[in-house]
């Protein structure tokens, strides 16, 4: 199993408690850039289908995860 | 309510704060850790001051595991430079690791203590608590010795 950064051949490491942990802490910083950049996108004017389509879920799933989180943010939300 | 009572749920309170701060939707173990640094009973605050461990100290080592995961996978949260996205509103719930931390420190207990929530959580041998841990040059088994000699003395 590799991971790639650019220009970079990282092979992920075979002890099994840092291969799962890698597995924990990817998660983690996944699930910070999606509401990171789902908070930018909206910011800039994106609306909840281009999201959706981006993130590759459905409209629904999206609202549902991060819309309350926006509004109390002061986020402007375009439904279209 | 008993002072037991009133302890665990501030520091579940605490937890919840703490697993918002951090951008998850569930209390885990690491969570309850820095609460217990933060929470109003000395026993478990103490012992763990004794191992060089309070509120900084247990961030910095849990920041620590969590660069040090990402690297054996060649990932960095520092590659990604996004604004840190707005807290969460919604209240965090227990997930499996504070549950399991729980169901360590406490089962077959008749007289809980303070000092039990941070056995449970000492308990564990996998997971961010364990190897932040380690990490950070703490010898887990003997703190969990030293918690349980606390726990004594307390009794006494």
């Amino acid at each position: 199993m590799v991971a790639y950064m650019p220009g970079v051949e990282v092979p992920v490491s075979p002890d099994p408690a840092d291969a799962l942990a890698s597995v924990v802490a990817l998660r983690r910083l996944a699930d910070r850039i999606e509401d990171a950049a789902v908070e930018q996108a909206m910011r800039a004017g994106w609306n909840w289908p281009q999201v959706a389509e981006a993130l590759g879920v459905t409209r629904q799933a999206v609202h549902k995860k991060h819309a309350k989180r926006l509004i109390a943010a002061g986020v402007a939300l375009r439904r279209r | 309510m008993s002072a037991f009572g009133s302890y665990l749920r501030t520091v579940m309170d605490l937890g919840r704060d703490e697993a918002r701060q951090d951008g998850s939707d569930t209390v885990e173990a690491q969570h309850l850790l820095l609460a217990i640094t933060a929470g109003p009973d000395e026993v478990p605050r103490q012992v763990l001051a004794a191992a060089g461990l309070d509120h900084q100290t247990v961030m910095d080592a849990l920041d620590r595991e969590f660069e040090h995961s990402l690297a054996a996978a060649g990932a960095s949260a520092a590659a990604f430079n996004l604004p840190r996205a707005s807290t969460s509103l919604k209240r965090p719930h227990l997930g499996a690791s504070a549950k399991l931390a729980v169901e360590r420190g406490f089962t077959g207990q008749k007289d809980p203590q303070p000092a039990d929530l941070l056995l449970g959580i000492l308990r564990a041998q996998a997971g961010p608590v364990p190897r932040a841990l380690d990490l950070a040059g703490v010898d887990q088994d003997d703190l969990a010795q030293r918690t349980l000699l606390a726990r004594a003395s307390q009794d006494r």
